[in-house]
């Protein structure tokens, strides 16, 4: 591991002729960065971007490199993209640019962005920061090596190492939740179609959404109200009279609330605790943590309802048959040819045969995750499998959904537009949003276990998938640590003393109200 | 965000309908007597859209440097999606509308997936599941048939075009043309309701004309923009059909006839030798020798895994736009051919010129219905309700205008005349101010000299307004002073002037020898530059010899 992170310090060098100002701060960046490998890329300084007025003016930003940036390279962490520079900016980049923040880099992530532990990148794996910056950095063993969580791993690292504001990440089954539970960070998945996706490379289309992670709430908001817009562009993109159906929606309910978390007062809010999301795998130490959140969220107030939803335990299978069906069609572009080397053949009779000339191309373009989600893809899709697999999964993709929008009190703006309203918010057995443990546990260590098969890391995304197939908002946030456990051992029941995160599920569209609820989880800190 | 809980598979559709399908009697064929040929086809054939089905990027002719009308989505560039283009919709329903078909309120894409240097993305966009429309029928006239024949339609869908490949055997290298790659097709597949190469033949021609007339595909087979696969199977007359074989990409009529017939010859062959077993498969068509080759077996065929494209979702189509389509739909070909007879009283003969002349048009990019008119929009504009004589006005434009042309080497669609100089120089003729030799010259020399001027400027200028008839004197005596006057003034000086020049032959007239009158209305004839009625002159000439 610190081989990769030597690498990563000697793969950058910035033009001498920088100012020294600018230069010192960025090299500051590349030091910290060589020690946890967050960032593939490091902009220059752009004179530009910082003297340029707007509402992100100096927030310093990262990308993660699977979204397009025409001044660096987008490699999604792959072999077969290792020089691609696209010719475009994606609209969120755009945007930031537009709203004078500085991108500062490109970040590391899982190939593709399929992978949970940010370990299948052409970079060498992010180092989670977590015994940097608690100060625990200094034991006897040297630093503890865990996973920052994928696949937006290397932003989750960015943030959580203060090597920038704010950053971009991508989530399809929880890839921006999963890291930011483990390093520790501010972690959103939009609703999608919020977000542009134009410029954002496919792995699952359906699923894919650009999220935003940051130290806390506010700045994770800051950058989300700049990004979450309406572009042609992207054909899933919500209509605007959509996002205004459901963000009125949700305001009418922040209204009727009042939140006032700063002085402790959640009276009215509904949370639901959903049964299923507690599964065997769930580390007793985060079970313990979440109780402490949800004590603290009762004591202010809050109203906590258990409910149901019964699909979620099949959501899981039917996430990776979905998400890599659709992965091993958007992979058939890069066949070797347009993108990744020509490997040569050794026998003329492979060359004659062209299906061997892609398949020597992309057997080493692509990595090890990427080709066993491609061959999962491919046999869920053959006819054979088709109905059994792709159509089945889709069933259960619907029945997720209609799970959700079954205890949210506030109706799904998508389906429900000619609903009544009003009538199904004084449901006594419906909630506003609903909250479970980020992760099964904190971050695996690095290390590879040998006596696990691949699949195992699947189990990381149980609990984040769910939101994923319905298109649901979701924001993970660091578990407050009360003052009963921390004057605990570490070791005691579990707990390593790790960051934990905690995740606020909401309603399509009501992503404002997923933030406010999260501010006020992460105000428990202070009670 | 997409969800098909019930999606159809595409049915295997020959077998299945095949045995229901019999509404077609026996047609008995001299050349492989004792054999029932079953035929579909499916056609391929590109949108005349302005830009591309799913990008920005603008659609190609053959003329274009290749490589230069391309997106970033059409090349597959990584983070790059698909945006519907609703004017490629819209013309697709169309077409769906001219083949009678049902539009689905709800179709879908698809994508459909194979390695291949001219599909930059992996897969092809089509619409596999649930197709724009289905069950249409299309009626194909042959010529030595009473009956029409009515070939169903079983559905069209639209789906992306690839891009083109150019192999090069002295260097063994291809080159690729990403011009055509997201160019939108629409694929119109029959039922096999065909039973011979010629219906095949007519059917492609007639779906052609069809397409052209509406507005959705140029349906030029020549280059490129329209394309078939054809499957034929061959059993014995009373016995189950046989096994279909495809032939792919056909691109022109002569060459699919040739190619059907080659396969029924190729299946009979099978059919009498000692293992009768036709094996079902995919063939190619060789230009050269005239006959079909084997692409792959049935069990090389390749699984397309076919999967809803995510991005795309459902398309939805509403009432209001299906109705706004079929209320600006562009007259169908047969519709115009009724309209011709009833309402004007053409003969077939002379419909079928119009409507030939017609087909020739230009299809306008997505189509345009306020752009350049066609021949039979010229014909109506100048036949003016029935105010002009419809057949004086065929006879005009197919002969005198066409005729013009087609001398000058040019077509229909380069004619600068109007139709506003041409009704004049029709209604002149009819009021006989200009002669029919004066008209004729006139017309070649609008031609000539293209201009905006009305016709009667341009008959003034060149001094063609006729002589007006002179009438009788007892009628003519109190006439007032009319424009006229002073031209009737010029016919009687003509004639003076040529009864001067010819003493002996006014001589010879005196004398009662009449066939000298002609050399007479001849010389009159060449004077005046035709502008003279012939006939005219002869009273003329006959008043003035009374008079004396």
């Amino acid at each position: 591991m610190r081989a990769h992170a030597r690498s990563a310090l000697t793969r950058f060098s910035l033009p001498s002729s920088r100012c020294t100002r600018c230069y010192s701060t960025r090299q500051a960046l590349i030091e910290q960065n060589a020690k946890i490998n967050a960032f593939v890329h490091i902009s220059p300084e752009s004179a530009a971007s910082a003297s340029k007025a707007g509402a992100l003016q100096g927030l310093k930003v990262a990308v993660k490199d699977n979204i397009a940036t025409k001044d660096s390279p987008t490699t999604c962490s792959s072999a077969i993209l290792k020089d691609f520079v696209s010719p475009f900016d994606a609209t969120v980049v755009k945007q930031l640019r537009r709203d004078g923040a500085d991108i500062v880099g490109k970040t590391n992530c899982d190939e593709f962005g399929m992978g949970s532990l940010n370990v299948y990148s052409v970079h060498g794996p992010t180092l989670n920061p977590f015994p940097y910056t608690s100060g625990a950095s200094t034991g006897a063993g040297g630093v503890e090596e865990r996973s920052a969580g994928g696949s937006s791993g290397g932003s989750a690292a960015a943030v959580a190492m203060g090597l920038c504001d704010a950053a971009l990440g991508t989530d399809t089954g929880g890839s921006i939740r999963l890291p930011a539970s483990y390093c520790g960070v501010v972690g959103f998945k939009p609703s999608y179609g919020l977000v542009s996706r134009w410029g954002v490379v496919s792995y699952a289309d359906s699923l894919d959404c650009v999220g935003v992670l940051g130290a806390d709430v506010p700045v994770v908001s800051r950058v989300f109200d700049r990004i979450s817009a309406f572009d042609t562009k992207d054909p899933t993109s919500a209509e605007p009279e959509l996002r205004e159906a459901a963000s009125t929606h949700a305001r009418r309910r922040l209204e009727s609330l009042a939140l006032d978390s700063g002085r402790g007062k959640l009276d009215g809010l509904r949370i639901g605790i959903p049964q299923e999301f507690f599964p065997s795998e769930l580390s007793p130490a985060v079970l313990d943590l979440f109780r402490g959140v949800l004590q603290s969220l009762q004591a202010r107030g809050a109203t906590l309802v258990p409910v149901s939803l019964p699909s979620s335990s099949y959501a899981l299978s039917a996430y990776y048959v979905l998400a890599s069906a659709e992965a091993s069609s958007n992979m058939a572009r890069y066949d070797g040819i347009q993108y990744g080397k020509r490997i040569p053949t050794n026998s003329l009779a492979d060359l004659r045969n062209v299906a061997s000339v892609y398949a020597q191309g992309r057997s080493a373009g692509f990595g090890p995750e990427v080709q066993r989600r491609i061959l999962l893809g491919t046999y869920a899709l053959t006819s054979d499998a088709f109905d059994n697999y792709f159509l089945q999964a889709q069933r259960v993709r619907q029945l997720v959904k209609d799970d959700f929008d079954a205890v949210f009190s506030i109706p799904n703006v998508r389906t429900a537009l000619e609903e009544s309203v009003e009538g199904s918010e004084g449901d006594s057995g419906k909630v506003d949003v609903l909250l479970h443990p980020s992760a099964i546990g904190s971050a695996p260590p690095l290390s590879p276990d040998s006596s696990k098969s691949p699949l195992d890391s699947y189990v990381q995304d149980l609990l984040t998938v769910p939101a994923s197939l319905a298109g649901v908002p979701a924001l993970s946030v660091p578990c407050p640590t009360t003052s009963t456990l921390l004057t605990r051992e570490a070791g005691e029941q579990g707990y390593d003393g790790w960051p934990v995160g905690v995740s606020v599920i909401g309603q399509w569209g009501s992503d404002e109200l997923v933030l406010a609820v999260g501010q006020a989880v992460a105000e428990g800190r202070r009670t | 965000m997409l969800v098909r809980l019930c999606l159809r598979r595409r049915c295997t559709p020959h077998y299945s309908t095949r045995l229901i399908h019999s509404e077609r009697e026996v047609r008995k064929d001299p050349r492989w007597p004792g054999y029932e040929v079953v035929i579909g086809i499916e056609t391929h054939a590109q949108l005349k859209s302005r830009q591309k089905l799913f990008s920005h990027a603008l659609t190609s002719g053959p003329k274009d440097t290749p490589n230069t009308n391309v997106s970033v989505f059409d090349a597959a560039f990584p983070g790059t999606l698909p945006k519907l283009n609703p004017k490629c919709v819209d013309l697709g329903l169309r077409a769906s509308l001219a083949l009678k078909c049902e539009i689905q309120k709800r179709s879908s894409f698809d994508r459909k997936h194979y390695f291949y240097s001219d599909l930059p993305s992996g897969f092809q966009i089509t619409q596999q599941y649930a197709p724009l429309a289905t069950n249409g029928s299309l009626e194909v006239h042959l010529p030595d048939q009473p009956k029409s024949v009515r070939v169903r339609i079983k559905q069209l869908q639209l789906e992306q075009d690839t891009a083109k490949s150019t192999f090069h055997p002295r260097t063994l290298t291809s080159q690729i043309d990403l011009n055509r790659a997201g160019t939108g097709l629409m694929e119109i597949v029959s039922e096999p309701d065909l039973r011979s190469p010629e219906e095949a033949g007519a059917y492609v021609r007639t779906l052609q004309a069809i397409l052209r007339a509406v507005g959705a595909s140029d349906g030029n087979m020549e280059e490129g923009s329209l394309r078939c696969d054809v499957n034929v199977s061959v059993n014995r007359i009373g016995e189950p059909f046989g096994t279909r074989c495809e032939i792919k990409n056909l691109n022109s009529v002569k060459f699919m006839m040739a190619a059907i017939t080659s396969e029924i010859r190729r299946h009979i062959d099978i059919l009498n030798s000692p293992t009768p077993v036709v094996a079902q498969e995919t063939r190619g068509f060789d230009e050269n020798t005239f006959e079909t080759f084997k692409l792959r077996s049935k069990e090389d065929a390749p699984d397309y895994r076919y999967m809803p494209d995510p991005n795309l979702g459902t398309l939805l189509l509403s009432e209001e736009r299906i109705q706004v389509i079929e209320s600006t739909m562009p007259e169908l070909p047969w519709q115009i051919r009724q309209r011709l007879i009833t309402s004007y009283g053409l003969s077939e003969r002379n419909v079928d010129t119009l409507l030939k002349l017609d087909s020739a048009k230009d299809v306008p990019l997505d189509g345009d219905t306020t752009a350049a008119q066609g021949p039979i929009q010229y014909f109506d504009t100048l036949c003016e309700g029935k105010r002009r004589d419809p057949k004086v006005v065929f006879n005009w434009m197919a002969h005198e205008l066409l005729g013009q042309l087609t001398a000058r080497k040019q077509t229909f669609q380069n004619n600068t005349l109007s139709t506003q100089q041409l009704a004049e120089l029709i209604d002149l003729v009819q009021e006989k101010q200009l002669t029919g030799t004066s008209a004729k010259y006139l017309l070649r020399h609008i031609l000539s000299n293209p201009n905006t001027k009305s016709t009667r400027e341009v008959a003034e200028e060149q001094q063609l307004l006729s002589f007006p008839p002179t009438s009788p004197p007892p009628t003519s005596s109190t006439a007032g002073v009319t424009p006229e006057a002073e031209n009737e003034g010029a016919l009687d000086d003509v004639v003076l002037r040529a009864m001067a020049a010819m003493p002996k032959e006014v001589e010879a007239l005196r004398a009662g020898r009449m066939g000298v009158m002609n050399k007479i209305v001849g010389w009159v004839m060449r004077e005046s530059r035709g502008r003279a009625d012939a006939k005219s002159v002869k009273e003329q000439i006959e008043r003035l010899l009374e008079r004396r």
